[in-house]
Protein backbone atom coordinates (compact mmCIF):
# COMPACT_ATOMS: atom_id res chain seq x y z
CA UNK A 1 0.00 0.00 0.00
CA UNK A 2 2.93 2.30 0.80
CA UNK A 3 6.35 1.56 -0.63
CA UNK A 4 9.32 3.74 0.22
CA UNK A 5 12.44 3.23 -1.89
CA UNK A 6 15.85 4.73 -1.06
CA UNK A 7 14.28 7.80 0.55
CA UNK A 8 16.72 10.57 1.47
CA UNK A 9 15.89 13.91 3.00
CA UNK A 10 18.19 16.81 3.84
CA UNK A 11 17.53 20.13 5.51
CA UNK A 12 20.38 22.17 4.05
CA UNK A 13 23.56 20.27 4.88
CA UNK A 14 21.84 18.24 7.55
CA UNK A 15 20.90 14.82 6.20
CA UNK A 16 17.95 13.65 8.31
CA UNK A 17 16.93 10.55 6.37
CA UNK A 18 19.65 8.37 4.87
CA UNK A 19 18.33 5.66 2.61
CA UNK A 20 14.98 4.57 4.02
CA UNK A 21 13.28 1.51 2.54
CA UNK A 22 10.00 0.30 3.89
CA UNK A 23 6.76 -1.31 2.93
CA UNK A 24 3.32 -0.99 4.51
CA UNK A 25 0.76 -3.62 3.54
CA UNK A 26 -3.02 -3.11 3.47
CA UNK A 27 -4.68 -3.27 6.92
CA UNK A 28 -1.30 -3.33 8.60
CA UNK A 29 -0.43 -1.20 11.63
CA UNK A 30 3.21 -0.14 11.47
CA UNK A 31 4.66 1.62 14.50
CA UNK A 32 7.82 3.69 14.16
CA UNK A 33 9.85 4.24 17.32
CA UNK A 34 13.24 5.80 17.98
CA UNK A 35 15.02 8.57 19.87
CA UNK A 36 14.19 12.18 19.08
CA UNK A 37 16.08 13.44 16.07
CA UNK A 38 16.13 9.96 14.52
CA UNK A 39 14.04 11.18 11.56
CA UNK A 40 10.89 9.20 12.32
CA UNK A 41 8.54 12.20 12.14
CA UNK A 42 10.24 13.49 8.99
CA UNK A 43 9.84 10.05 7.41
CA UNK A 44 6.12 10.06 8.23
CA UNK A 45 5.65 13.63 6.95
CA UNK A 46 7.30 12.66 3.65
CA UNK A 47 4.55 10.08 3.14
CA UNK A 48 2.05 12.82 2.33
CA UNK A 49 4.65 15.29 1.11
CA UNK A 50 4.41 17.73 4.00
CA UNK A 51 8.17 17.52 3.57
CA UNK A 52 9.64 17.54 0.10
CA UNK A 53 11.73 14.50 -0.75
CA UNK A 54 15.40 15.05 -1.57
CA UNK A 55 16.02 11.68 -3.22
CA UNK A 56 14.25 8.37 -3.72
CA UNK A 57 10.60 7.58 -4.31
CA UNK A 58 7.42 6.94 -2.36
CA UNK A 59 4.59 4.93 -3.92
CA UNK A 60 1.10 5.05 -2.47
CA UNK A 61 -1.18 2.43 -3.99
CA UNK A 62 1.21 2.24 -6.91
CA UNK A 63 1.20 6.00 -7.56
CA UNK A 64 4.60 7.64 -7.33
CA UNK A 65 3.86 10.72 -5.19
CA UNK A 66 7.40 12.06 -5.56
CA UNK A 67 6.83 12.39 -9.31
CA UNK A 68 6.58 16.07 -10.34
CA UNK A 69 3.32 15.42 -12.21
CA UNK A 70 1.62 13.65 -9.33
CA UNK A 71 -1.62 15.31 -8.18
CA UNK A 72 -0.64 15.79 -4.57
CA UNK A 73 -4.01 17.17 -3.44
CA UNK A 74 -5.78 14.07 -4.72
CA UNK A 75 -3.24 11.74 -3.09
CA UNK A 76 -3.63 13.56 0.24
CA UNK A 77 -7.39 12.90 0.25
CA UNK A 78 -6.51 9.19 0.54
CA UNK A 79 -3.97 9.71 3.34
CA UNK A 80 -5.27 11.07 6.64
CA UNK A 81 -2.87 12.75 9.04
CA UNK A 82 -3.06 13.35 12.79
CA UNK A 83 -0.60 15.80 14.33
CA UNK A 84 1.06 16.06 17.71
CA UNK A 85 -0.33 19.58 18.18
CA UNK A 86 -3.85 18.62 16.93
CA UNK A 87 -3.98 21.64 14.58
CA UNK A 88 -7.75 22.00 14.85
CA UNK A 89 -9.15 25.13 13.19
CA UNK A 90 -9.91 27.43 16.16
CA UNK A 91 -12.36 29.63 14.22
CA UNK A 92 -14.61 26.71 13.34
CA UNK A 93 -16.86 24.57 15.52
CA UNK A 94 -16.07 20.89 16.03
CA UNK A 95 -18.67 19.97 13.42
CA UNK A 96 -17.32 22.54 10.93
CA UNK A 97 -13.77 21.31 11.50
CA UNK A 98 -14.88 17.87 10.36
CA UNK A 99 -17.17 18.88 7.48
CA UNK A 100 -14.94 21.54 5.89
CA UNK A 101 -12.75 19.29 3.75
CA UNK A 102 -15.46 16.82 2.67
CA UNK A 103 -17.60 19.76 1.48
CA UNK A 104 -14.82 21.75 -0.21
CA UNK A 105 -12.65 18.91 -1.52
CA UNK A 106 -14.95 15.89 -1.87
CA UNK A 107 -17.81 18.21 -2.94
CA UNK A 108 -20.27 16.49 -0.65
CA UNK A 109 -23.52 18.24 0.26
CA UNK A 110 -23.59 19.88 3.69
CA UNK A 111 -26.18 17.37 4.86
CA UNK A 112 -24.15 14.37 3.73
CA UNK A 113 -20.97 15.77 5.34
CA UNK A 114 -22.78 16.51 8.62
CA UNK A 115 -24.28 13.04 8.80
CA UNK A 116 -20.82 11.55 8.32
CA UNK A 117 -19.34 13.95 10.90
CA UNK A 118 -21.97 13.05 13.51
CA UNK A 119 -21.34 9.35 12.91
CA UNK A 120 -17.62 9.89 13.47
CA UNK A 121 -18.20 12.05 16.56
CA UNK A 122 -20.29 9.25 18.01
CA UNK A 123 -17.47 6.85 17.25
CA UNK A 124 -14.92 8.99 19.13
CA UNK A 125 -17.46 9.62 21.94
CA UNK A 126 -17.79 13.36 21.42
CA UNK A 127 -21.27 13.69 19.94
CA UNK A 128 -22.27 16.22 22.61
CA UNK A 129 -19.37 18.51 21.63
CA UNK A 130 -20.44 18.96 18.00
CA UNK A 131 -21.26 22.65 18.36
CA UNK A 132 -18.45 23.58 20.75
CA UNK A 133 -15.30 25.35 19.66
CA UNK A 134 -11.85 23.71 19.93
CA UNK A 135 -10.74 26.15 22.67
CA UNK A 136 -13.30 24.68 25.06
CA UNK A 137 -12.05 21.09 24.63
CA UNK A 138 -9.39 19.21 26.60
CA UNK A 139 -6.28 17.93 24.82
CA UNK A 140 -7.60 14.40 24.58
CA UNK A 141 -10.92 15.62 23.17
CA UNK A 142 -9.10 17.83 20.64
CA UNK A 143 -7.06 14.90 19.39
CA UNK A 144 -10.14 12.72 19.05
CA UNK A 145 -11.80 15.46 17.00
CA UNK A 146 -8.64 15.65 14.88
CA UNK A 147 -8.86 11.90 14.24
CA UNK A 148 -12.54 12.25 13.29
CA UNK A 149 -11.64 15.14 10.98
CA UNK A 150 -9.06 13.03 9.15
CA UNK A 151 -11.45 10.05 8.94
CA UNK A 152 -14.20 12.20 7.43
CA UNK A 153 -12.31 12.18 4.12
CA UNK A 154 -12.58 8.37 4.16
CA UNK A 155 -8.84 7.88 3.72
CA UNK A 156 -7.31 4.51 2.92
CA UNK A 157 -4.27 5.18 5.10
CA UNK A 158 -3.91 7.05 8.39
CA UNK A 159 -0.64 8.62 9.53
CA UNK A 160 -0.20 9.51 13.22
CA UNK A 161 2.65 11.84 14.17
CA UNK A 162 3.19 11.40 17.92
CA UNK A 163 -0.56 11.77 18.58
CA UNK A 164 -0.29 11.49 22.37
CA UNK A 165 2.96 13.37 23.06
CA UNK A 166 1.30 16.71 23.78
CA UNK A 167 -1.33 15.23 26.08
CA UNK A 168 -1.61 15.12 29.85
CA UNK A 169 -0.98 11.52 30.97
CA UNK A 170 -4.56 10.86 32.01
CA UNK A 171 -5.80 11.71 28.50
CA UNK A 172 -3.46 9.42 26.58
CA UNK A 173 -5.69 6.40 27.09
CA UNK A 174 -8.82 7.84 25.48
CA UNK A 175 -6.88 8.69 22.29
CA UNK A 176 -5.13 5.32 22.15
CA UNK A 177 -8.50 3.59 22.57
CA UNK A 178 -9.83 5.31 19.48
CA UNK A 179 -6.71 4.29 17.55
CA UNK A 180 -7.01 0.68 18.75
CA UNK A 181 -10.61 0.60 17.60
CA UNK A 182 -9.54 1.97 14.22
CA UNK A 183 -6.84 -0.71 13.89
CA UNK A 184 -9.37 -3.39 14.76
CA UNK A 185 -11.60 -2.18 11.92
CA UNK A 186 -8.79 -2.82 9.49
CA UNK A 187 -7.44 0.67 8.83
CA UNK A 188 -3.94 0.81 7.40
CA UNK A 189 -1.95 2.88 9.89
CA UNK A 190 1.55 4.24 10.30
CA UNK A 191 2.11 5.53 13.84
CA UNK A 192 5.10 7.43 15.17
CA UNK A 193 4.91 7.18 18.95
CA UNK A 194 6.67 6.81 22.25
CA UNK A 195 3.83 4.65 23.62
CA UNK A 196 5.55 1.26 23.73
CA UNK A 197 2.51 -0.41 25.26
CA UNK A 198 0.45 0.65 22.26
CA UNK A 199 3.19 -0.50 19.86
CA UNK A 200 3.29 -3.91 21.47
CA UNK A 201 -0.46 -4.36 21.70
CA UNK A 202 -1.66 -2.93 18.40
CA UNK A 203 1.35 -2.89 16.10
CA UNK A 204 1.69 -5.62 13.50
CA UNK A 205 5.24 -4.51 12.93
CA UNK A 206 7.58 -2.15 14.77
CA UNK A 207 10.33 -0.17 13.08
CA UNK A 208 13.22 1.21 15.12
CA UNK A 209 14.88 4.25 13.56
CA UNK A 210 18.09 5.98 14.61
CA UNK A 211 20.15 8.73 12.97
CA UNK A 212 18.23 8.59 9.72
CA UNK A 213 18.38 4.84 9.21
CA UNK A 214 15.97 2.00 9.87
CA UNK A 215 18.06 0.00 12.30
CA UNK A 216 15.69 -2.88 12.87
CA UNK A 217 12.14 -3.94 12.10
CA UNK A 218 10.22 -6.89 13.38
CA UNK A 219 6.96 -8.03 14.95
CA UNK A 220 6.60 -6.30 18.34
CA UNK A 221 7.18 -9.38 20.52
CA UNK A 222 10.53 -10.05 18.88
CA UNK A 223 11.68 -6.44 18.62
CA UNK A 224 10.85 -5.61 22.22
CA UNK A 225 11.90 -8.90 23.84
CA UNK A 226 14.78 -9.97 21.62
CA UNK A 227 16.25 -6.91 19.94
CA UNK A 228 19.14 -7.91 17.70
CA UNK A 229 21.02 -4.59 17.42
CA UNK A 230 23.03 -2.86 20.13
CA UNK A 231 21.37 0.51 19.45
CA UNK A 232 17.89 -0.98 19.73
CA UNK A 233 18.88 -2.62 22.99
CA UNK A 234 20.27 0.55 24.51
CA UNK A 235 17.22 2.59 23.39
CA UNK A 236 14.77 0.07 24.79
CA UNK A 237 16.72 -0.26 28.05
CA UNK A 238 16.37 3.49 28.58
CA UNK A 239 12.63 3.70 28.03
CA UNK A 240 11.20 0.39 29.21
CA UNK B 1 -25.27 82.36 47.09
CA UNK B 2 -26.84 84.90 44.80
CA UNK B 3 -23.55 86.76 44.81
CA UNK B 4 -21.62 83.73 43.52
CA UNK B 5 -24.23 83.13 40.81
CA UNK B 6 -23.97 86.73 39.65
CA UNK B 7 -20.20 86.51 39.68
CA UNK B 8 -20.19 83.53 37.29
CA UNK B 9 -22.87 84.91 34.98
CA UNK B 10 -20.85 88.11 34.72
CA UNK B 11 -17.76 86.11 33.73
CA UNK B 12 -19.75 84.19 31.11
CA UNK B 13 -21.16 87.42 29.72
CA UNK B 14 -17.63 88.81 29.45
CA UNK B 15 -16.40 85.69 27.62
CA UNK B 16 -19.32 85.78 25.18
CA UNK B 17 -18.67 89.45 24.58
CA UNK B 18 -14.99 88.76 23.96
CA UNK B 19 -15.67 85.92 21.53
CA UNK B 20 -18.38 87.71 19.57
CA UNK B 21 -17.04 91.25 19.46
CA UNK B 22 -13.31 91.37 20.19
CA UNK B 23 -12.36 88.12 18.36
CA UNK B 24 -14.73 89.05 15.54
CA UNK B 25 -15.70 85.52 14.75
CA UNK B 26 -17.14 85.49 11.23
CA UNK B 27 -19.97 83.05 11.75
CA UNK B 28 -21.59 84.56 8.70
CA UNK B 29 -18.77 83.40 6.40
CA UNK B 30 -18.95 79.91 7.81
CA UNK B 31 -22.71 79.87 7.29
CA UNK B 32 -22.31 81.15 3.72
CA UNK B 33 -19.69 78.56 2.92
CA UNK B 34 -21.30 75.75 4.87
CA UNK B 35 -22.72 73.99 1.77
CA UNK B 36 -19.24 74.02 0.20
CA UNK B 37 -17.69 72.57 3.37
CA UNK B 38 -20.33 69.84 3.28
CA UNK B 39 -19.52 69.15 -0.36
CA UNK B 40 -15.84 69.08 0.59
CA UNK B 41 -16.63 66.57 3.33
CA UNK B 42 -18.28 64.36 0.73
CA UNK B 43 -15.16 64.60 -1.44
CA UNK B 44 -12.92 63.78 1.54
CA UNK B 45 -15.11 60.78 2.37
CA UNK B 46 -15.34 59.71 -1.27
CA UNK B 47 -11.59 59.91 -1.85
CA UNK B 48 -10.84 58.12 1.45
CA UNK B 49 -13.39 55.34 1.07
CA UNK B 50 -12.42 54.69 -2.57
CA UNK B 51 -8.74 54.54 -1.60
CA UNK B 52 -9.50 52.21 1.35
CA UNK B 53 -11.49 49.80 -0.84
CA UNK B 54 -9.03 49.81 -3.77
CA UNK B 55 -6.04 49.73 -1.39
CA UNK B 56 -7.42 46.71 0.50
CA UNK B 57 -7.95 44.69 -2.70
CA UNK B 58 -4.67 45.75 -4.32
CA UNK B 59 -2.83 45.29 -1.02
CA UNK B 60 -3.98 41.67 -0.69
CA UNK B 61 -2.75 40.98 -4.23
CA UNK B 62 0.62 42.62 -3.44
CA UNK B 63 0.89 40.69 -0.17
CA UNK B 64 0.51 37.37 -2.02
CA UNK B 65 3.13 38.46 -4.55
CA UNK B 66 5.40 39.49 -1.70
CA UNK B 67 4.91 36.05 -0.09
CA UNK B 68 5.77 34.12 -3.25
CA UNK B 69 8.54 31.56 -2.76
CA UNK B 70 9.98 32.53 -6.17
CA UNK B 71 12.25 35.56 -6.02
CA UNK B 72 11.46 36.53 -9.65
CA UNK B 73 7.80 37.03 -8.71
CA UNK B 74 8.59 38.42 -5.28
CA UNK B 75 11.08 41.11 -6.28
CA UNK B 76 8.77 43.48 -8.21
CA UNK B 77 6.40 43.52 -5.24
CA UNK B 78 9.27 44.21 -2.85
CA UNK B 79 10.30 47.16 -5.05
CA UNK B 80 6.72 48.40 -5.19
CA UNK B 81 6.44 48.42 -1.41
CA UNK B 82 9.89 50.00 -1.04
CA UNK B 83 9.03 52.81 -3.46
CA UNK B 84 5.59 53.70 -2.08
CA UNK B 85 6.71 53.54 1.54
CA UNK B 86 10.01 55.27 0.92
CA UNK B 87 8.87 58.38 -0.96
CA UNK B 88 6.55 61.18 0.24
CA UNK B 89 2.88 60.78 -0.55
CA UNK B 90 2.74 64.39 -1.74
CA UNK B 91 5.43 63.63 -4.33
CA UNK B 92 3.46 60.56 -5.46
CA UNK B 93 0.32 62.70 -5.80
CA UNK B 94 2.18 65.20 -8.00
CA UNK B 95 3.73 62.45 -10.15
CA UNK B 96 0.32 60.93 -10.79
CA UNK B 97 -1.50 64.26 -11.28
CA UNK B 98 1.14 65.91 -13.46
CA UNK B 99 2.76 62.88 -15.07
CA UNK B 100 0.39 59.93 -15.30
CA UNK B 101 -3.13 61.40 -15.35
CA UNK B 102 -2.57 63.71 -18.42
CA UNK B 103 -1.95 60.57 -20.48
CA UNK B 104 -5.54 59.48 -19.88
CA UNK B 105 -7.53 62.60 -18.93
CA UNK B 106 -7.20 65.90 -20.80
CA UNK B 107 -7.70 69.34 -19.23
CA UNK B 108 -7.27 70.34 -15.62
CA UNK B 109 -10.75 69.75 -14.21
CA UNK B 110 -11.87 68.61 -10.81
CA UNK B 111 -12.39 65.07 -12.08
CA UNK B 112 -8.72 64.73 -12.98
CA UNK B 113 -7.61 65.98 -9.56
CA UNK B 114 -10.00 63.73 -7.66
CA UNK B 115 -9.13 60.65 -9.72
CA UNK B 116 -5.40 61.37 -9.34
CA UNK B 117 -5.83 61.70 -5.59
CA UNK B 118 -7.75 58.42 -5.37
CA UNK B 119 -5.11 56.61 -7.47
CA UNK B 120 -2.16 58.00 -5.48
CA UNK B 121 -3.77 57.25 -2.11
CA UNK B 122 -4.81 53.74 -3.23
CA UNK B 123 -1.35 52.84 -4.51
CA UNK B 124 0.27 54.27 -1.39
CA UNK B 125 -2.03 52.62 1.14
CA UNK B 126 -1.84 49.33 -0.79
CA UNK B 127 1.88 49.19 0.04
CA UNK B 128 1.22 49.65 3.76
CA UNK B 129 -1.82 47.35 3.80
CA UNK B 130 0.17 44.65 1.96
CA UNK B 131 2.65 44.57 4.82
CA UNK B 132 -0.21 44.32 7.34
CA UNK B 133 -1.72 41.42 5.38
CA UNK B 134 1.68 39.74 5.18
CA UNK B 135 2.34 40.07 8.91
CA UNK B 136 -1.17 38.74 9.64
CA UNK B 137 -0.81 35.76 7.31
CA UNK B 138 2.65 34.89 8.59
CA UNK B 139 1.49 35.06 12.20
CA UNK B 140 -0.73 32.00 11.71
CA UNK B 141 0.81 28.75 12.97
CA UNK B 142 2.27 26.61 10.18
CA UNK B 143 0.41 23.62 11.59
CA UNK B 144 -2.87 25.19 10.44
CA UNK B 145 -1.65 25.19 6.84
CA UNK B 146 -0.35 21.63 7.18
CA UNK B 147 -3.68 20.47 8.60
CA UNK B 148 -5.54 22.04 5.67
CA UNK B 149 -3.18 20.64 3.06
CA UNK B 150 -3.17 17.18 4.64
CA UNK B 151 -6.96 17.09 4.21
CA UNK B 152 -6.50 17.53 0.47
CA UNK B 153 -7.27 21.25 0.28
CA UNK B 154 -5.18 23.15 -2.23
CA UNK B 155 -3.18 26.29 -1.42
CA UNK B 156 -6.00 28.69 -2.31
CA UNK B 157 -8.63 26.80 -0.29
CA UNK B 158 -6.30 26.59 2.71
CA UNK B 159 -5.59 30.32 2.49
CA UNK B 160 -9.25 31.27 2.04
CA UNK B 161 -10.98 28.99 4.55
CA UNK B 162 -8.29 28.58 7.19
CA UNK B 163 -5.51 31.19 7.20
CA UNK B 164 -7.31 34.43 6.22
CA UNK B 165 -10.31 34.12 8.58
CA UNK B 166 -7.92 33.66 11.50
CA UNK B 167 -5.47 36.37 10.49
CA UNK B 168 -8.06 39.08 9.73
CA UNK B 169 -8.83 39.40 13.42
CA UNK B 170 -5.18 40.19 14.09
CA UNK B 171 -5.10 42.65 11.19
CA UNK B 172 -8.01 44.83 12.40
CA UNK B 173 -6.05 47.13 14.80
CA UNK B 174 -3.23 47.95 12.31
CA UNK B 175 -5.84 48.32 9.53
CA UNK B 176 -7.63 50.89 11.71
CA UNK B 177 -4.41 52.88 12.08
CA UNK B 178 -3.87 52.82 8.34
CA UNK B 179 -7.44 53.90 7.54
CA UNK B 180 -7.21 56.86 9.93
CA UNK B 181 -3.87 57.89 8.44
CA UNK B 182 -5.43 57.63 5.00
CA UNK B 183 -8.38 59.89 5.87
CA UNK B 184 -6.00 62.53 7.19
CA UNK B 185 -3.61 62.16 4.25
CA UNK B 186 -6.48 62.79 1.84
CA UNK B 187 -5.99 66.46 2.82
CA UNK B 188 -2.83 66.43 0.66
CA UNK B 189 -5.16 66.30 -2.35
CA UNK B 190 -5.81 70.01 -1.77
CA UNK B 191 -2.34 70.59 -3.26
CA UNK B 192 -3.70 69.54 -6.67
CA UNK B 193 -6.97 71.46 -6.17
CA UNK B 194 -9.19 68.49 -5.45
CA UNK B 195 -12.15 70.21 -3.74
CA UNK B 196 -12.01 68.32 -0.41
CA UNK B 197 -12.35 70.12 2.94
CA UNK B 198 -8.81 71.47 3.34
CA UNK B 199 -9.18 73.02 -0.12
CA UNK B 200 -12.27 74.96 1.03
CA UNK B 201 -10.65 75.99 4.31
CA UNK B 202 -7.74 77.48 2.39
CA UNK B 203 -10.14 79.16 -0.03
CA UNK B 204 -12.02 80.85 2.82
CA UNK B 205 -8.71 81.71 4.53
CA UNK B 206 -7.26 83.52 1.50
CA UNK B 207 -10.49 85.26 0.52
CA UNK B 208 -11.57 86.63 3.92
CA UNK B 209 -8.25 86.63 5.80
CA UNK B 210 -9.74 84.57 8.62
CA UNK B 211 -7.84 81.62 10.02
CA UNK B 212 -9.47 80.13 13.12
CA UNK B 213 -12.98 79.69 11.78
CA UNK B 214 -12.28 77.50 8.73
CA UNK B 215 -9.42 75.51 10.23
CA UNK B 216 -11.16 74.79 13.54
CA UNK B 217 -14.24 73.78 11.56
CA UNK B 218 -12.40 71.31 9.33
CA UNK B 219 -10.42 69.97 12.31
CA UNK B 220 -13.75 69.14 13.92
CA UNK B 221 -14.93 67.48 10.71
CA UNK B 222 -11.74 65.37 10.52
CA UNK B 223 -12.12 64.45 14.19
CA UNK B 224 -15.71 63.42 13.60
CA UNK B 225 -14.70 61.14 10.71
CA UNK B 226 -11.70 59.56 12.45
CA UNK B 227 -13.57 59.05 15.74
CA UNK B 228 -16.47 57.41 13.88
CA UNK B 229 -13.96 55.16 12.13
CA UNK B 230 -12.29 54.26 15.43
CA UNK B 231 -15.65 53.44 16.96
CA UNK B 232 -16.62 51.30 13.97
CA UNK B 233 -13.34 49.34 14.03
CA UNK B 234 -13.54 48.80 17.79
CA UNK B 235 -17.03 47.42 17.26
CA UNK B 236 -15.85 45.05 14.53
CA UNK B 237 -12.91 43.92 16.64
CA UNK B 238 -15.19 43.18 19.59
CA UNK B 239 -17.52 41.18 17.37
CA UNK B 240 -14.65 39.06 16.04
CA UNK B 241 -13.36 38.41 19.57
CA UNK B 242 -16.80 37.36 20.73
CA UNK B 243 -17.01 35.01 17.75
CA UNK B 244 -13.72 33.43 18.72
CA UNK B 245 -14.74 32.67 22.30
CA UNK B 246 -18.05 31.04 21.50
Amino acid sequence: MITVNNLKKSFGDNEVLKDINLQVNPQEVVVIIGPSGSGKSTCLRCMNLLESVTEGEILIEGVNITDKNANINEIRTEVGMVFQQFNLFPHKSVLENITLAPIKVRKWSRQQAEEKALDLLEKVNLLEKANEYPNSLSGGQKQRVAIARALAMEPKIMLFDEPTSALDPEMVGEVLDVMKQLAKEGMTMVVVTHEMGFAREVGDRVIFMDEGYIVEENVPEKLFDFPSHERTKSFLSKIL
Amino acid sequence: MQGIKDFFSNIWAAIYDWILNDLEIRIDVIIDYFPLFMKGTLYTLGISISAIVIGCILGLFIAFGRLSPYSIIRLPFVWYITFFRGTPLLVQIFIIYLGVAPLFISGAGTTKAVISAIIALSLNSAAYLAEIYRAGIQSIDKGQIEAGRSLGMNKVQTMWYIVLPQSIKRMIPPFGNEFITLVKDSSLASAIAAPEILYWARAVNTRFFITWEPFILISLIYLFITLSLTYLLNYIERRWNIDDNR
